[in-house]
């Protein structure tokens, strides 16, 4: 097996999951729609995700369970990372439940989504 | 012993899902239940904390996986100081906002326990947990309940201020779990004492970088500058008693887990000096935004601010004298700044815009929430005999001893401030005429016996400091003993 061409493709996985949560972060910072910031947060937490699970990836890995057809030599990937993202997907599920009911809320009170006219609290 | 560790989480997340049920069956019920939980977690914090200054910590195993595999909670001298702070914070909130203004109707007081019952929780298991992930899963648990509590009134602007939260506490989140995988992935492991003992392994690239993570993460939290852009605005926002919750429970967890990542985990030699420096960024532009703040919520809420900025410091100086101050004026924070914020909300009660101008001569109407704000307002500067007093004078003895003569200088200096913005709303709520036509709102029963207690806790600190500081002393030595806490933790055995 030619072992570079798989050390690339790692580095493919961990920048992908780098430049979607950067792309996240950009919407999250830079957009003026509420919801947008929104969907940028939840952006960010897939592309965080995506790199856990990288983490624990071990080349030529099964998933961790020991299942009949097993036979003791495999190798197996990480279970942690992956219960980890198991529990950050509920987190960030949960986040943004709340985010998108105060944007509701905010929309009621303001009849907006823009970013620049709701602007009653500043430093 | 009476009780273990994991009672302070188990039980109050566990009201927090019953209260709706039983509210069904009597509605009173979902304001009795909540006090009657805190004030028994008071009792057991007690005791278990007098049982660990005799036999040394108690670390409980979890689920029967023993560490470093499984979750275990450490509750030691250090951090059962911190629970019984906290438990006994969040009493005195439950009784404060028994039937608070916005919590008469059934179902917003429903709500609003269930979200206190939450944010207890989260803020007691980021202290007692011995984990770095199930700290990061207590966070969160903080945060969402405390999103919730800054939007719980539905008019004025505390969608804004909540939305301003949730962002920052979001991306905070984000990098705090960044933080912890680079830990996991160059060490293997998640356990904190595990990861302290093989901390050395770890190369000081990733050490830094992850290091770097959790003070931008955490310092969110802790409202450390430039990061705290939301906590004026969620104080000023939220209920009365939220705000207390928050500067008495909060933070102090938050400010707990910046601490036992920088005396614990990381032996980085810089952190020190990071710390000191961003508590004495975070002290001098507080108290300089707090004097010129109009509305006397946020002036409190920058004075909060400027509060953890002092007790970073603290922390910074890095001797057992530093870390005494350092959790002698949390302490002193907990008890004095929730007085204010009591006391301060009734002066400005009937008030639209909640401004400074409008306590003016509030002194002959209200004469006893005056008198107590200025109890508090003198302590929290720091004049004797006042608990303020001790814990300022304990940091400058601490930073003296350290030969840190210009930090001293400073913080005398920042200290005059303080006493000047302190001073103009005192004065004004004595000696200056009624200008508005604004009533007095007389405080409910249980403010009042809240009020007095904060105030009795003040006078007694003030006058007995010996009778809290063995209770400091064991905090701070169980902070230094990092060898002792490995041990202990990785001897855990299923009890």
């Amino acid at each position: 097996m030619d072992s570079t061409y798989f050390q690339y493709l790692d580095y493919a996985v961990y920048g992908t999951a780098v430049l979607v949560m950067l792309i996240g972060l950009y919407a999250a910072l830079v957009k003026k729609s509420l919801l947008k910031i929104v969907i940028g947060l939840s952006i960010v937490d897939s592309g965080l995700n995506l790199l856990i699970v990288t983490l624990g990836y071990i080349k030529g890995g099964t998933a961790p369970i020991f299942s009949p057809g097993y036979n003791g030599t495999q190798a197996m990937v990480d279970p942690i990372p992956q219960a980890l993202v198991l529990t950050a997907i509920v987190i960030g599920f949960g986040v943004t439940a709340v985010a998108l009911s105060l944007v509701i809320r905010l929309w009621r009170h303001h009849h907006t989504l823009y970013i620049d006219e709701i602007k009653n609290l500043k430093w | 012993m009476v009780g273990t560790p994991v009672l302070f989480i188990a039980i109050p997340l566990l009201a927090a899902f019953l209260i709706p049920l039983t509210g069904m069956v009597w509605k009173e019920s979902v304001r009795i239940i909540p006090g009657l939980i805190l004030a028994y977690l008071l009792v057991l914090a007690i005791n278990l904390l007098s049982y660990v200054t005799v036999n040394g910590p108690i670390v409980e195993v979890i689920a029967g996986w023993a560490p470093p595999i499984g979750i275990n909670l450490v509750f030691n001298a250090f951090s059962g100081f911190l629970v019984t702070i906290m438990v006994f914070m969040g009493l005195l909130v439950w009784l404060y906002s028994y039937r608070f203004k916005s919590n008469v109707e059934y179902e917003a007081a429903r709500k609003y326990f269930l979200l206190l019952m939450m944010l207890v929780t989260g803020s007691v298991g980021i202290v007692l947990t011995g984990d770095i992930f199930n700290m990061f899963v207590f966070i969160e648990i903080t945060g969402i309940s405390g999103y919730a509590l800054t939007a719980f009134y539905t008019g004025r602007d505390s969608a804004e201020a909540s939305f301003k939260y949730l962002i920052m506490g979001s991306i905070a989140s984000v990098f705090l779990l960044l933080a912890i995988m680079i830990i996991y992935s160059q060490l293997g492991t998640l356990n904190m004492a595990d990861v302290a003992s093989k901390m050395h392994l770890m190369d000081p690239k990733y050490k830094a970088v992850s290091f770097i993570l959790f003070v931008i993460a955490l310092g969110i939290e802790a409202e450390v500058f430039p990061l705290n852009g939301w906590a004026p605005d969620a104080y000023a926002e939220a209920p009365g008693p939220v705000g207390a919750a928050f500067s008495g429970i909060v933070v102090k967890a938050a400010v707990y887990a910046l601490i036992r990542y920088t005396y614990t985990i990381f032996d980085l030699s810089g952190a020190f000096d990071l710390l000191i420096i961003v508590g004495l960024m975070t002290l001098v532009i507080a108290e300089v935004a707090a004097i010129r703040q109009e509305k006397l919520k946020r002036m409190l809420a920058y004075s909060s601010i400027g509060q953890m900025g002092l007790v970073f410091v603290s922390f910074g100086i890095g001797t057992k004298e530093g870390v005494f101050a350092a959790l002698f004026i949390m302490l002193n924070h907990a008890i004095i700044k929730p007085l204010l914020f009591f006391s301060g909300s009734y002066l400005v009660y009937h008030s639209k815009k909640k401004t400074i101008s409008d306590v003016d001569g509030m002194g002959k109407l209200a004469p006893f929430t005056s008198l107590l704000f200025a109890l508090g307002a003198f302590s929290i500067v720091g004049l004797p005999p006042f608990a303020g007093f001790w814990s300022k004078l304990s940091f400058l003895m601490a930073a003296a001893d350290s030969n840190m003569l210009l930090i001293i200088g400073l913080i005398l200096t920042v200290s005059v401030v303080e006493l000047v913005y302190y001073m103009r709303v005192v004065n004004r709520i004595f000696f200056f005429k009624r200008a508005s036509h604004l009533l007095a709102r007389r405080p409910t029963f249980n403010a009042y016996i809240v009020m007095s207690v904060l105030a009795v806790l003040i006078l007694v600190i003030g006058f007995y400091p010996d009778s809290v500081s063995t209770y400091l002393h064991n905090a701070a030595n169980s902070l230094f003993d990092k060898s002792q806490y490995i041990h202990s933790v990785l001897t855990a055995t299923i009890q």
